[in-house]
């Protein structure tokens, strides 16, 4: 890659990783540019390193990186080597026949054999072919000069609007479009014109041909993952938001992960960690005598150390049973997700009993532990039990800083759900949130004794789908930090 | 570029010599990365786990490049009179105190207030210069004469706004102290921040560094750190070693041991004149590789396994 197409080739790549959720400012362009003038483009490993400095920001942000890195600057056209390598038996004889004809073959024994194949006297006499061997694209795939032949394909994929793709299904028509205006045209006549005449220049010029569609159909592919793939996973990302979380399939759940991730970084940059002034606490003995110069050294205003630090604390309880499980799953991810703004989060999971799980969060990856969570605490839903035994745990620990969140669908199967525990817990607590998957209507139908717990919440919301799920938090940050 | 500064700095692979012949075996990664710092003068954000060498790196930095290292280590409550400057309160009370009988000299034959003022204002900001300034390490770092290396240890201990009060020394290399001015960098030091992740940088703070993440290293690199850095244990004996740090990482720990632990290991194991690794041995000295009860538990369960693999069967 030379260093003119090397820029623009980073520019390209720069956009594209901002299509793969890794921001990069103006001002990383700026710096990944100087960084890859002064690395220079010929180490690949060593560029990769050095822009990944530059460009990605958090280990998040790396392994997209270098996922992106390794899509975008594929190894030079593997498919050159490959095909040269992967040619048929046949084929691979009439080239040593070649060679035996003439000696003095160059190592690459492919690129020089048209012309050879061409030494034929009515050939040379066809104007249109002579044409055709001299133009620089032939010459650039027959020398394998990646620098023109790139060149060429950026020109071409120009004038034939290749990054106007949005959809997948339009890769071939634009492949074809790329084609033509690289001028692949004459190439396909070379070909008609030799099916019947001259085998193996026929063989010679669709070996190039396929060689030309692979390049032209990379680059179709590359501007469809820069300019397009990215509208089609936001509309993804939009419509996953808005599904019952209940409903979601495993496949979906890794897009679900980042999804979350990201609605999480963008609650905890938000509610940051903000703190709250107050003319109370430690005197700031360097700021109340720097004010005392003022006063001849007399202390007449004093300042205090005003930070207070806040210390919020969450504590989720989770029901487990088999109606809420996947909720459960989603608000635990969520929580621990915000580990930055919500250091102290304790979970506790219930079905019959009630068991803190905090500690199975901290030590495996969410799946796993929410794995575990469904192993020991599955079964028939009994809140009675469950809020008494979460008084014994922890009612000790609430405080006016505590919020507790509670997800269930406050279905007890028609026994005593023990409200008087609740109105315990809300009475010590800053704020008791009750979150139900079930809709509103269905609050309070059948056994559900939803509609007597919300007089003991602060708020009893329904939340059934990732959208909701993240207003809630967000409520919830702002309620925390903001007083 | 500032080349004549940092001279040993200018190219990537002298930076991976001669970090190696300071002890420090570094990967082509952090060699293009510091080689990077020095090209565009940014600072280094380190990211990784405790104890693969993040404080190290600024250190054996300074050592090759031969400039005083200032290190200013981060922790909650950290804030700007701690890190920046302050002003010698004191010696400013003391000297208003003493140089009372002068202001009689000055104010003498002055007429009226409004000309007693206007000498006072012609005698300048004395209390507040550069004389009763209490220069702190970021302060200090700037003004070094010919280059330094400013290590800011495990900025993610420090609080949030501890980060917005670095930004103006990391992207500009200067210091504004209201009553004097803004204090430019005599020269621009090498920058190191490390961060042992406990929680998220703001962007602001990122945007200004490259980054730089450390893994554990590579059973290859591992090897070649601990012979540059004991390089009286026998070869075989740290190969074993090193084979047996990473079946160790493999187990399910509350804290993997990190590169400062098997360093350590294989000095207690050259005191101890060991020449195999044996389970009586290593019952003997697990506690240096691992700092948790239940995860020495954990490794002894599992002890047979993993000599096994460190003998490389």
């Amino acid at each position: 890659m030379t260093p003119a197409t090397g820029s623009s080739q980073l520019l390209a790549f720069i956009k594209f990783l901002r299509g793969k959720d890794v921001p990069v400012s103006p001002a990383d362009t700026l710096d990944a540019v100087h960084a890859a003038g002064l690395l220079g483009y010929e180490d690949r490993t060593t560029l990769r390193d050095g822009l990944a400095a530059v460009l990605a920001k958090s280990t998040f942000e790396e392994s997209a990186y270098r996922e992106a890195f390794d899509l975008f600057f594929a190894p030079q056209h593997p498919e050159t080597n490959t095909l040269g390598d992967a040619k048929d038996p046949q084929e691979t004889s009439t080239s040593e026949e070649d060679n035996h004809q003439n000696n003095n073959a160059p190592a690459n024994g492919s690129a020089a054999s048209l012309e050879e194949l061409l030494q034929n006297p009515t050939a040379q006499d066809d104007p249109a072919l002579a044409g055709l061997m001299n133009s620089a694209l032939m010459n650039a795939l027959q020398n394998g000069d990646e620098g023109t032949l790139a060149m060429a394909i950026e020109a071409a994929a120009e004038m034939a609007k290749v990054d106007e793709i949005r959809l997948f299904t339009q890769r071939g028509q634009f492949t074809r479009k790329l084609l033509d205006a690289l001028g692949e045209a004459a190439l396909r006549d070379a070909a008609i014109e030799f099916e019947k005449t001259q085998p193996k220049a026929f063989k010679e010029i669709q070996r190039l041909r396929e060689n030309l569609r692979h390049r032209a159909r990379d680059r179709v592919e590359r501007a469809y993952l820069v300019h397009a793939a990215g509208d089609t996973e936001d509309f993804l990302d939009e419509a996953l938001a808005e599904v019952r979380l209940a409903n979601i399939s495993p496949h979906q759940m890794a897009r679900m992960r980042k999804l979350m991730d990201r609605m999480a970084r963008k609650l905890a940059s938000r509610h940051g960690r903000r703190r709250r002034k107050k003319r109370r606490g430690q005197l700031n003995v360097p700021m109340t005598l720097r004010a005392s110069v003022a006063t001849d050294g007399i202390p007449f205003n004093t300042h205090w150390r005003q930070i207070q630090r806040k210390r919020p604390q969450v504590m989720a309880i989770c029901d487990v049973s088999g109606s809420v499980a996947a909720y459960a799953k989603f608000l635990l991810m969520f929580l621990y997700a915000l580990q930055d703004v919500l250091p102290r989060t304790r979970s506790f999971a219930f079905s019959s009993s009630l068991g803190e799980v905090t500690d199975w969060f901290s030590d495996f990856p969410v799946e796993e532990a929410i794995s575990r969570v469904n192993r020991v605490y599955g079964g028939a839903t009994d809140y009675a039990r469950a809020l008494s035994d979460f008084s014994d745990l922890a009612l000790q620990d609430i405080n006016k800083a505590t919020t507790v969140i509670i997800l269930g669908d406050a279905r007890n199967n028609n026994s005593d759900p023990r409200l008087d525990l609740l109105a315990e817990i809300k009475a010590k607590c800053k704020r008791l949130i009750w979150l139900n998957p079930e809709p509103r209507l269905a609050w309070g139908t059948g056994d559900s004794a939803m509609l007597p717990v919300t007089q003991h919440c602060h708020l009893a919301t329904e939340c059934n789908n990732l959208k909701q799920l993240e207003r809630i938090i967000d409520t919830l940050l702002s309620a925390m930090h903001g007083n | 570029m500032d080349t004549t500064l940092y001279p040993q700095l200018d190219d990537v692979n002298a930076i991976s010599t001669a970090f190696g012949e300071a002890g420090y075996i570094c990967t082509p990664r952090i060699a293009t990365v510091v080689y990077l710092a020095a090209a565009l003068n940014k600072p280094i954000l380190v990211e990784g786990p405790p104890g693969v060498g993040k404080t190290e790196l600024a250190k054996t930095c300074a050592e090759v490049i031969a400039k005083p290292l200032v290190r200013l280590q981060c922790y909650e409550g950290l804030d700007e009179a701690k890190a920046l400057y302050e002003w010698k309160y004191g010696k400013q009370l003391l000297y208003t105190q003493i140089l009372k009988e002068q202001l009689g000299d000055i104010l003498g034959g002055a007429k009226g207030l409004k000309e007693s003022i206007q000498r006072l204002h012609s005698t300048g900001d004395v209390f507040y210069a550069k004389e009763f300034l209490e220069p702190r390490p970021l302060l200090r770092a700037m003004e070094q004469d010919d280059g330094a290396v400013l290590l800011i240890d495990e900025i993610d201990k420090a609080d949030f706004e501890f980060e917005s009060l670095l930004l103006e020394v990391l992207s500009d290399y200067q210091i504004s102290i209201p009553e004097i001015g803004t204090i430019q960098a005599r020269s621009k030091p090498m920058v190191f921040l490390t961060s042992n992740d406990t929680r998220d940088l703001s962007d602001a703070l990122k945007r200004r560094c490259l980054h730089l993440h450390i893994p554990f290293p590579s059973i290859e690199l591992e090897g070649r750190i601990v012979t540059a850095r004991v390089p009286e244990l026998e070869s075989q004996l740290s190969d074993q070693l090193v084979r047996f740090v990473h079946a160790i990482r493999e187990l399910d720990l509350k804290k993997a041991p990190a590169i400062s632990e098997t360093l350590d290991w294989a000095r207690s194991l050259v005191l101890l004149h060991a020449n195999q690794l044996d389970s009586g041995l290593v019952h003997d000295t697990l506690n240096v590789l691992l700092k948790y009860e239940e995860d020495i538990v954990e490794a002894e369960g599992q002890l047979g396994k993993l000599l096994k693999i460190a003998d490389g069967l």
